[in-house]
């Protein structure tokens, strides 16, 4: 359990696992349920433009308990994928990213923060995790040099 | 008088908001204690973990020390080399004082049972007269057996989160535990790691936590929301060790700077810069405590530390050649003291904080051991590291969090900032630094708040049939 006690949803791990083994998805985004007790699906897709996945973790917003609007933390699962510099073929890579921009509210970075170790339990199989707080560390070349440990 | 519209004790408690209504949230540190409702932003009440002990029988906290009295010692019941408690009695009086007193509503209660005329708190009583009546009555309902119930026990409504120091032993815990529920009966309790907590406050579930705070500056690595035991380091570099320079400077000035804290200046006149002081200095019928001094002192240099004091910014050693020349070339900050004297300070105030850096630019401290190299910050980071797996540096470089309250002189992260990219060359080094001063200063405790207020937290807490069952032992085994 995450220490802030929130629970993940049966959604997640489904979508999750069409990601991972059906490979209908290509990224899935997680979020937190309005009262922050749940961690739910928020869009799962086969879209595979990078930026588009970006664009919707950038302006992803939380609403906070007076009702103000803000920027939002995210969960994302991404599949991966690149060719390897070596030319040996491409490789594909679960790569989980907690999302949690720098101007986003105290409260949701928290609580994000804090629950992210029960998603990331839940979900088996990932290759890689990218802690990611600003814009620049979602680039898709930033990823793309952690994901692959400078190999692509 | 007009009639107020709602007593203290009628408020409805639901105002703070938040699922969790009357959490309460406790962060104790050696100079500071910070105490407040979880869900809020910063903590209502903030007192030094130093306190007033009159003639050795009546403690007074927060602003009461500052007034000098006959047989006044000013203690501390943190240890400084731990910023751990040391006087569990003292540590239990203050933070009632804090919890109880000044966040509870008054409660239309027996004396005997709201838990401050405890037998061993009687004391504390004497003196005042009128209380003795209440007394003999508390001390009759302590005779007539366990009869207190748990509703009325000061805290029975509130749930606790207490933050703890990452090296807190096994048996501080179980004490805090033992506080929280045999003594002010909280329904349910928490501990939290203060890294963890700033951690989490920065949205990071894994940092490398830096916390430069009033007696020791510590690096602690966060990995998934635990921390990474191994890794811990620990200084004395923080803020005392940094007011003992300034110290160190002041009497090695020449001439020597007096160091006459405030309440010793009955009246003063204006002086031109560097010209002796003309101050009228009181006079005490009483011998003033050389702790009372002490502590007095110290509030001045905490002044001084946070009006003039700058951290060189680098690149490199303030000490290499040419940056002296750069400071005196740029303008100074005066400094007034409280008798009036002042003066220009320019080089000084970035040599002070230099030997947070480079063991070799301290300044001796007479009576205590110079600072040695493996105790500078960079050195502390450097060890943290490489305690810590070499898969999850590059991670922890990356997300870096710097709370604290001697975090907060200027200077400090862009210092920290070229040490690390020396140290660390190609490795992407990211500071994460709260912009608000409050959020530095409290970043344990806001932490601790947000957590304490999550609608979801309330299955995690140690609850009060958990303690019965289970015994203080309870502790070690839920919060890791």
């Amino acid at each position: 359990m995450s220490q802030s006690g929130a629970t993940v949803s049966q959604d997640c791990i489904n979508a999750y696992n069409d990601l991972k083994l059906a490979k209908k998805h290509k990224y899935v985004i997680f979020k937190l349920s309005d009262d922050n007790r749940e961690i739910v699906v928020e869009e799962a897709s086969d879209n595979k433009d990078w930026e588009t996945f970006r664009e919707k973790l950038v302006n992803a917003t939380h609403k906070s308990k007076t009702g103000a609007v803000g920027k939002g933390p995210r969960y994302a699962v991404y599949d991966f994928e690149y060719s390897l510099a070596s030319g040996e073929g491409s490789r594909n890579k679960i790569t989980f990213i907690a999302w949690s921009p720098d101007d986003a509210g105290i409260m949701a970075k928290m609580v994000y923060a804090s629950s992210k170790d029960a998603l990331k339990r839940a979900l088996t199989g990932i290759a890689t995790e990218i802690q990611a707080n600003d814009q620049d560390d979602i680039e898709y070349d930033t990823v793309l040099k952690t994901v692959s440990k400078g190999l692509a | 008088m007009a009639q107020q519209p709602l007593t203290t004790a009628s408020v409805p408690t639901d105002i703070y908001g938040g699922d969790e209504v009357s959490a309460l949230v406790l962060d104790a540190g050696y100079c500071h204690t910070r105490a407040g409702f979880a869900g809020e932003d910063v903590p209502k009440s903030v007192l030094p973990s130093f306190y007033g002990s009159v003639a050795g029988t009546r403690n007074v906290f927060g602003d009461e020390c500052l007034v000098p009295r006959a047989d006044l010692e000013i203690k501390n019941y943190m240890s400084r080399a731990e910023s751990v408690v040391e006087d569990w009695d003292a540590a239990t009086n203050i933070w009632e004082h804090m919890l109880i007193k000044s966040l509870q509503p008054e409660r239309e209660i027996h004396p005997s049972k709201n838990g401050l005329n405890d037998p061993d708190t009687k004391a504390a009583a004497d003196g005042e007269g009128d209380v003795a009546m209440e007394d003999a009555a508390a001390a009759a309902a302590v005779a007539s057996g366990e009869a207190t119930e748990d509703q009325e026990k000061p805290l029975a409504e509130s749930p606790l989160l207490m933050t703890e120091a990452p090296w807190n032993s096994g048996k501080a815990r179980e004490k805090a535990i033992e506080i929280a529920m045999e003594n002010w009966g909280t329904p349910a309790f928490w501990l939290t790691r203060t890294p963890v907590a700033a951690a989490f406050a920065a949205g990071k579930a894994s940092a490398l936590v830096i916390d430069v705070g009033g007696a020791n500056t510590s690096v602690t690595a966060v990995h998934d929301g635990m921390i990474l035991k191994r890794s811990i380091q620990k200084s004395p570099a923080g803020g005392l060790w940094l007011s003992s320079q300034i110290r160190s400077m002041w009497d090695s000035c020449e001439p020597k700077v007096d160091v006459v804290p405030t309440f010793m200046v009955e009246s003063k006149v204006p002086v031109d810069a560097g010209a002796p002081a003309q101050a009228k200095l009181r006079k005490f019928p009483f011998d003033v405590s050389p702790s009372f001094r002490a502590y007095e002192e110290e509030r001045l240099l905490t002044e001084f530390k946070e009006s003039v004091v700058e951290v060189w910014k680098g690149p490199g050693k303030y000490t290499n050649p040419g940056n002296e020349e750069l400071v005196k070339s740029q303008p100074g900050r005066i400094f007034e003291m409280p008798d009036g004297a002042n003066q220009m300070w320019r080089e000084q105030r970035f040599r002070v904080s230099e030997g947070m850096w480079d063991d070799a630019a301290a300044l001796p401290t007479p009576g205590a051991d110079p600072i040695t190299k493996a105790q500078t910050i960079p050195e502390l980071i450097r060890a943290c590291l490489n305690n810590v797996d070499v898969d999850l540096r590059p991670n922890l470089l990356g997300n870096i969090v710097v709370t604290g309250g001697s975090s907060l002189l200027t200077g400090f992260n862009d210092r920290l900032n070229s040490e690390l990219s020396a140290m660390y060359p190609g490795m992407r080094i990211k500071l994460h630094a709260a912009g608000l001063t409050t959020e530095r200063r409290f970043g344990a405790w806001i932490g601790g708040s947000i957590l304490a207020s999550l609608g979801t937290f309330h299955q995690m807490w140690i609850s009060k049939k958990e303690y019965d069952e289970n015994g203080a032992g309870i502790i070690e085994k839920r919060c890791k």
